[in-house]
């Protein structure tokens, strides 16, 4: 294939483009000189000193994507494979497996690659079952490829703490 | 037959006389909904879901059981049509559960399809859902869910029609009806998977299937099941390189809509973890590369050592193609005695061959092997005799047909001994070098049934780097045995196939079509 070159023609920035970048400029300057000689009066602070503190982040927040975890220890996921469908970036992986308990299907493998996962929640919405949801956690760094493959286990987050989250969500579908 | 003339939906169709309306329009393209109708069974009319609107008949009719005749005047798109196929699909979500997360059937499931299409998107009834048996084990190989079942009936019909055993049965009446097997017989027939083929919901499941894989991962490959020389059309559903199940591809001439049982679950062995996977010499593992040469080596050295002492074992698994390129090498060996060796089971009268491999009337098709017993008999004298010393054993059905002890003293009087084999069997001890063979599920090529007709496999399975094919195999060693730069192709083996005069003369590779060609000489 031939390469084409697209040229791309911008239009000069009007006023009503430069305004608000200098109204930006306007406060950044402000908070820096305020900044700078707060110490002699009412210097407050903006940051939180991470990670000793941390912020609470509100429940529409989209960390990474955990698994719930019922109060039997179980998970409530049947591997349906929604999520793992729905997934844009095809993170997930999932091979479900039978018991002979009332909710007769489980996941057997149930992986997602943190490395290629982008947070977007598609497979929270997909989720029939309330058992894939988005956390608060974002940190999920790691120092190998190994790191980021976040097995089950390693997913699985009790209810409980995912309770603002769920509470957010059903309150999300409940509207009309 | 008189070709009659219907108009549907403004359009012409022409069909032979009491044809059942629905297939007509379906032949045509038309997309008419319908549960119970199954062109392979009898009618029965009990969804009520292919109901259209016939001039001249003040009621709705049901399509299937309308055998058509000339000058009908069908409407499918009419408002009471419409109202039909709504009340059909909310009558059935009534007590339908709420099962699709967990169902072996959903991404091809007639009910979800249909709500989605013609359903009411909410429920309009306050009662709790019916309760019935769920997960029942009603076979070896089934399993049924009561609260899915949607009552066509075509599973009952299957087994009262095809498979003749009548295991199946609607139990009790109206709201309590309720599918369930006799008391004192389980659904074990062989044919009893294809009653989950054919039920449009969930609620026959098998349990090879059952919680595997969800089907909208599954990639299709169109194929014949390689267990019996019947040739049954066939799809593998494989995902992540591993074949998850195999169902019946529709082939009127060869099987219908079906397929026995034991071939559909005799899809594990491409994969199974006892599957030789690199060749071995001498006893160890060793590159591909070794062993064409240690095998070419062996072979030459052989023929020098005693002239035309070599016979050779041709596999009934592999295809035309390799088969054909297994001919050339054994000429060019000067191979006098060949045999091939053939497992046999219980054959029945609707699928089930008495040969248990696919292609075994291709081997006798290309003259590769004659007599009664395709020459082991007399292959296996001339061994013991010491007239043959040394053997190319391609496929491994020589183990199984032969008693253990025969088989052994056969082997120790063998001063050469190549296999080609799915496993490493320990009574391959003696051989110079075995090569894996590779399965139908690996490779393109032609199998011919039975009967003579040519059908296509195709690749499913990626096989490892560097792996050789069988056909590439019997090439390199024929390159190096003759000093020869063949390449193998099935293009290029089909020109000598069918140029030959031989019994593929009138079937040309590319005419073989999805559902294969009878050899000329076939019932002519
Ligand atoms: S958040 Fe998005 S990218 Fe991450 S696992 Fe879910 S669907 Fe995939
Ligand atoms: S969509 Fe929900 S229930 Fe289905 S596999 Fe994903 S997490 Fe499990
Ligand atoms: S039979 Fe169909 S509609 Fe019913 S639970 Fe299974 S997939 Fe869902
Ligand atoms: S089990 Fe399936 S095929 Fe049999 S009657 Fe019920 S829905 Fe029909
Ligand atoms: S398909 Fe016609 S009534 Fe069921």
């Amino acid at each position: 294939m031939a390469a084409r070159v697209v040229k791309v023609v911008r239009p000069a920035p009007t006023t009503k483009q430069w305004l608000p970048i200098l109204i930006g400029l306007g406060v950044a300057s402000a908070h820096f000189f305020r900044n700078l000689f707060g110490f002699i009066r009412g210097r407050q602070d903006f940051t939180v000193n991470f990670p000793e503190q941390r912020f609470v982040q509100p429940p529409a927040m989209r960390g990474m994507p955990v698994l719930v975890q019922m109060a039997n220890g179980k998970e409530r996921c049947v591997a349906c494979g929604l999520c793992e469908w729905a997934c844009p970036t095809s993170c997930i992986t999932i091979f479900p497996a039978e018991t002979a308990a009332e909710v007769e299907r489980f996941p057997e493998v149930f992986d997602i690659d943190m490395a290629r996962c982008m947070f977007c929640g598609l497979c929270e919405e997909a989720c029939p079952e309330e058992a894939i949801v988005m956390s608060r956690q974002v940190e999920i760094s790691s120092y190998s490829r190994r790191g980021s493959l976040w097995r089950k286990q390693d997913l699985l987050v009790p209810e409980a703490e995912l309770k603002p989250r769920l509470d957010y969500l059903r309150a999300q579908y409940a509207r009309k | 037959m008189k070709i009659v003339k219907v108009t549907v939906d403004g359009r012409t169709l022409e069909a032979p006389e009491g044809t059942p309306l629905l297939q007509v329009m379906l032949d045509a393209g038309m997309d008419i909904p319908h549960y119970c109708y199954h062109p392979k069974l009898s009618i029965e009319g009990s969804c009520r879901f292919c109901q259209v609107r016939i001039e001249g008949i003040p009621k709705l009719q049901i399509s299937c059981n309308t055998p058509v005749r000339d000058g009908m005047v069908v409407k499918s798109d009419d408002p009471e049509v419409h109202l039909v196929r709504r009340g059909v699909v909310e009558l059935l979500l009534l007590n339908h559960p709420l099962d699709c997360p967990i169902c072996d059937k959903a991404g091809e499931c007639w009910l979800q399809n249909y709500a989605m299409r013609f359903g009411n998107r909410e429920g309009h009834t306050i009662d709790p859902r019916r309760k019935r048996g769920k997960r029942l084990d009603i076979g070896d190989r089934m399993l049924l869910d009561q609260e899915r079942c949607i009552l066509c009936r075509r599973c009952v019909r299957f087994c009262n029609e095809v498979s003749k055993t009548g295991e199946l049965h609607v139990f009790e009446l109206g709201e309590h009806s309720k599918l369930d097997i006799y008391d004192d017989q389980r659904l074990d027939n062989d044919y009893s998977m294809n009653t989950a083929d054919i039920c449009p919901v969930g609620a026959l499941e098998t349990k090879d299937f059952h919680h595997k894989i969800r089907v909208w991962f599954l990639q299709e490959t169109a194929t014949v099941c390689p267990t019996c020389a019947n040739g049954c059309n066939a799809m593998l559903s494989v995902y992540k390189n591993r074949i998850w199940r195999m169902t019946p591809r529709r082939n009127d001439e060869v099987n219908e809509t079906w397929l026995c049982d034991w071939g559909r679950l005799n899809i594990g062995y491409p994969t199974d973890s006892g599957r030789l996977r690199v060749p071995i010499v001498d006893g160890a593992a060793a590159t591909w590369n070794q062993a064409l040469d240690r095998a070419t080596q062996a072979l030459t050295d052989f023929t020098q050592q005693h002239g035309a002492a070599l016979g050779a074992v041709v596999s009934p698994h592999l295809t035309n193609e390799e088969n054909f390129r297994f001919g050339e090498l054994l000429k060019a060996l000067q191979v006098k005695q060949v045999a091939m060796a053939v497992q046999r089971w219980k054959p029945d009268d609707l699928l089930i061959k008495a040969e248990k491999a696919a292609n075994a009337r291709g081997v006798r098709e290309l003259k590769l092997v004659s007599g009664a017993d395709d020459g082991l008999e007399q292959l296996l004298g001339a061994i013991e005799s010491g007239a043959i010393k040394g053997l190319y054993l391609c496929g491994d059905d020589l183990l199984k047909v032969t008693p253990p002890d025969r088989l052994e003293g056969i082997f120790s009087k063998l001063e050469l001994l190549i296999v080609q084999s799915l496993t490493n069997d320990p009574r391959y001890a003696h051989a110079k070098v075995i090569f894996p063979t590779t399965t139908f599920a690996e490779k393109e090529g032609t199998f011919t049934n039975h009967a003579g007709r040519v059908q296509r496999i195709t690749k499913a399975l990626d096989t490892p780097a560097g792996w050789i094919g069988d056909g590439e195999l019997f090439t390199h060693l024929l390159n190096a045995v003759t000093a020869s730069g063949e390449t193998y192709s099935i293009a290029n083996v089909w020109d000598r196939m069918s140029s030959d005069g031989a019994a593929f003369a009138a079937v040309q590779f590319d005419n073989i079509g999805p559902h294969g060609v009878p050899l000329a000489a076939a019932g002519k």
